[in-house]
């Protein structure tokens, strides 16, 4: 029996080293964390490797990547973590996961896209806008508070309250109103909600074309990738059904989120972490995020995609991205205290 | 011989260590006040996990026992088939039913394209159509793939039973639903206790699935309180909840069971016998089996293979190809390591070991109840510090750094699946070992082989049936595994079930049909040795 033991755990051992071993840190890789969907990083990362030569591992979760860099602390195999919101690349600075980039490609992003000792970069901009079904809604433009009247009442749909998303736009909403105004505002759209929040922002689109709401909170470019949507072709049906509106175009202006990048504070392959960057920030990487992804590109130089320019003209939202990181924590906890994720309740 | 040998207490703490962790942790963020996330999301996730619980528990129970009722004591067309197809839903885990049962019901599926079509509405205001991404909706399929936990459970249960009962009942004038609600339900409570304990089980357990449904449950509720809100301590404080309930789950089956003595004896004298149904009677028993099999097969299957024909992506064809190849990897290194481990503890919790070490592997056993969020919660952090400690240790004497050993690699996800099915290789080689007996391998001592050599040569070729059907249920059971798999796998690593939930969780479920499909397909070989088996047991119709 003993000796049973002793040989499966030797095995055991020598079997899980064998598996663990191509995450190790060796010349010529880059190693990402990504919470960003892999069809849409993929085009770029292989394009990287074959200017580069540079060998790329991602893993792909949609959730829990800093809880993991966290816990692996020292040790970790990650260089760079591709984020799809603001608050992530600030929540990481914070807990001290993070790094300065050495690369002059930073200076390529106006100051309020990066971090200010340049631990992290935002890579591309989507705004967080209200999607309006084409034949039941005549409005042509909207503001935040618009979507709080009781005229909207059952008629509004969202992903849950809590995804970064949504907690972005609240706590935007709190850096330009204050807590008191967006808990009001924030309780009346919850009311107005046609269902419990439920899906991603896609599924919103779907609900629109269903009929069971007529406006969704949702960002801009999932419009361009459901319309181009060749593997899934229904698709184009579902983001058919709605146009978009961009929130307070006229007024203060629309929450704008970013995806972005930090280099891992223990990055074993900072260089080609700084090059892999140098490159998500080139007009090439840049405009295939404009092209490919549809969202806007970080470097003013490059020109969103013409699709995008269709669906109007963005203005954002003047509070920054650090307030709007400052108030993630209200954000959460108002989502939290009005049960937003169990619907209406008025 | 001590009365716990050291290996024994050292497998009870490794598999409690991430309980233990969590406790911790628990207190710590109690001690330090912050107790209000726990104490704001509370109310709602008990209350929604308690509702889906029973309701899928009542469901379960009833379409479970109704089923292995009629199978076994009636005899209506196609009763064969359908003795082991009740089982087919097992092959389906919760969150494929899940992703399935939205695509065929919600608004752009067959069902409701063929209600627009037939009333020529264009939107769902001009019909009512129930909403499956509802609390409602979880619960029903749910209970549509989880219903075989009883029925397996029901069925053995009422072929090892004496027909003698249910004999004198009929000669005595008492018809069949009399029959069914005097003796067969009264009767059949352990097994139905059983049955329904694992089935609420699944439900706590899951997380593809109240995700996906936005159900608030408690493991929802965890995943987001760790992973939106970064907030390890409430986590950990509604992980204990959670465990807590388990318990209570667990200790209340008990009680159910407490004292009875049931006679599973079989009269030898009166084989069960199968009353021939006929007319409405008939077309009921088989309406009814025929339903529970399309509803918690035929839909979540016949719909991945829809589509998953309808469009082949050569891209797609790829990514599947190399998570299967990674799959089958992880899960034979896994049932490797769990069906090595069960032997180990089947041996040790033997009637024939002291109390003490019963008693320890029947705790080792339990972790099977813990879900996978809960038991990935617990095992990130100290793998995480013992990796640390072991870098430290070697970089200080040998100036070498390994890296992660523990945390970011496969060997955490074996860790989890060691604490979580360790109860399935266990039950199966503690069966066969009992079943065998002790006598070859006193034989085989005696006539001078060494342990090791009787191990190898004795011991092990008779238990291999044991141990192979271990092996089976314990790698469909990793290859279906979601949860722990989605939060610990190692950099690079993508298993079918982690690519069909990002795409499913990205609103592209459409587009991971094959992968799910390979799952799915997975989960068919233990039903088809169970069928296989079962078929041997053979019911004598009654001409």
């Amino acid at each position: 029996m003993t000796v049973f033991t002793r040989f499966g755990a030797i095995g055991l051992a020598t079997a899980s080293l064998a598996l663990a071993l191509p995450a190790l840190a060796q010349t010529g890789e880059v190693n990402i964390y990504s919470y960003r969907e892999p069809g849409l990083i993929q085009p770029l990362l292989d394009r990287f490797t074959e200017e580069t030569g540079i060998t790329v591992n991602v893993l792909y979760a949609g959730d829990g990547l800093l809880e993991r860099v966290e816990a692996e602390g020292e040790l970790s195999p990650v260089d760079v973590v591709l984020t799809v919101d603001i608050g992530n690349l600030v929540g990481a600075k914070e807990r001290g996961l993070t790094q300065a980039f050495t690369t002059d490609a930073l200076e390529r992003l106006p100051e309020a896209y990066r971090d200010p000792e340049g631990h992290w970069a935002a890579l591309s901009l989507r705004a967080r806008v209200f999607y309006v079904s084409k034949d039941r809604v005549d409005a042509e433009a909207l503001t935040y508070e618009d979507i709080a009247s009781p005229e909207w009442s059952g008629r509004i749909c969202t992903r849950p309250g809590d995804h970064p998303y949504n907690i972005g736009l609240i706590a935007n909403r709190i850096a330009v109103w204050g807590e008191d105004r967006t808990r009001e505002w924030l309780t009346a759209v919850r009311d107005n909600l046609a269902f419990a929040p439920e899906g991603g922002d896609r599924d919103q689109t779907k609900a629109i074309l269903e009929g069971s709401c007529d406006l969704a909170i949702a960002n801009t470019y999932y419009m361009g990738v459901m319309l181009n949507n060749e593997e899934e072709p229904e698709q184009k049906e579902w983001a058919a059904a709605s146009r978009i509106i961009y929130p307070d175009a006229e007024g203060e202006g629309t929450q704008v989120n970013a995806a972005g990048a930090f280099l891992a504070r223990y990055a074993p392959n900072e260089d080609n972490a700084n090059r892999l960057l140098e490159f998500l920030l080139s007009d090439e990487a840049q405009q295939i995020y404009a092209n490919i992804n549809y969202e806007y590109p970080a470097v003013p130089e490059v020109e969103p995609a013409e699709l995008t320019q269709s669906w109007g003209v963005l203005k954002p939202s003047e509070a920054s991205f650090a307030e709007m990181a400052a108030h993630r924590d209200e954000a959460a906890a108002l989502v939290d205290e009005l049960r937003f994720n169990e619907g209406p309740q008025g | 011989m001590l009365p716990l040998p050291a290996a024994v207490l050292c497998l009870v703490l490794v598999i409690g260590l991430p309980l233990l962790w969590l406790g911790a942790a628990a207190i710590g963020a109690a001690i330090r006040g912050d107790n209000g996330l726990a104490a704001t999301m509370l109310p709602t996730a008990l209350r929604e996990t308690a509702t889906l619980m029973l309701t899928v528990g009542l469901a379960t129970g009833v379409l479970g026992l109704l089923s292995a009722w009629l199978v076994t004591h009636f005899e209506f067309p196609l009763r064969r088939v359908f003795d082991w197809a009740l089982i087919l839903p097992l092959a389906v885990p919760t969150y494929l039913a899940a992703y399935t049962y939205v695509e065929f019901l919600d608004f752009t599926g067959p069902v409701q394209q063929m209600v627009r079509a037939l009333t020529g509405a264009t939107t769902i205001r001009e019909y009512w159509f129930p909403d499956i991404r509802s609390n409602a909706g979880a619960a029903l399929v749910f209970s549509l793939v989880l219903y075989p936990y009883v029925y397996v459970a029901c069925r053995g249960f009422f072929l090892l039973q004496s027909a003698s009962i249910n004999i004198a009942a009929r000669l005595l004038g008492a018809g069949g639903w009399r029959r069914f609600f005097a003796i067969t339900l009264p009767v059949s409570r352990p097994a139905l206790v059983v049955g329904v304990t694992l089935a609420m089980l699944e439900v706590v357990n899951d997380l593809g699935a109240v995700l996906y449904f936005g159900v608030n449950s408690l493991t929802a509720v965890i995943y987001s309180t760790w992973i939106n809100r970064s907030n390890f301590g409430g986590a950990a404080q509604l992980a204990v909840v959670i465990v807590l309930m388990i318990g209570l789950i667990i200790l209340a089956e008990q009680w159910a069971r407490r004292d009875r003595v049931y006679s599973t004896a079989r009269d030898a004298r009166v084989p069960p016998a199968l009353e021939r149904l006929s007319g409405v009677r008939a077309v009921m028993a088989f309406t009814f089996c025929g339903t529970l099999v399309g509803l918690g097969f035929g839909i979540p299957f016949g719909m991945l293979l829809y589509l998953a024909l309808r469009r082949q992506s050569p891209a797609m064809l790829q990514l599947t190809a190399s998570a299967a190849t990674s799959t089958v990897l992880l899960a034979s290194l896994g049932a490797l390591l769990v069906v090595a481990l069960g032997f180990y503890a089947a041996r040790r919790g033997g009637r024939d070991e002291p109390p003490l070490s019963q008693g320890a592997i029947r705790l080792a056993t339990l972790g099977y109840a813990i879900p996978g969020t809960v038991l990935a919660l617990g095992v990130l952090q100290p793998l995480g510090a013992m990796d640390l400690w072991v870098n430290r240790l070697t970089r200080g004497f040998f100036g070498w750094t390994p890296g992660l050993i523990l945390s970011g690699s496969v060997a955490a996800l074996l860790y989890v699946y060691l604490i979580r099915f360790l109860a399935v290789s266990h039950s199966n080689l503690e069966a066969g070992m009992r079943k065998r007996g002790e006598s070859v391998l006193h034989a085989a001592r005696v006539l001078g082989a060494g342990r090791f050599k009787a191990f190898l040569l004795v011991d092990l070729p008779t238990l291999l049936p044991a141990v192979l059907g271990a092996a089976t249920l314990v790698f469909v059971e990793i290859v279906k595994e979601l949860p722990a798999t989605l939060l610990l796998r190692p950099l690079g690593l993508e298993t079918l079930a982690t690519l069909v939930y990002g795409r499913a969780s990205a609103g592209l479920f459409t587009e991971a049909a094959l992968p799910a499909l390979a799952i799915v397909l997975v989960g068919l070989v233990p039903v088809i040795i169970f069928s296989r088996l079962s078929s041997r047991q053979r019911v004598l119709p009654l001409s």
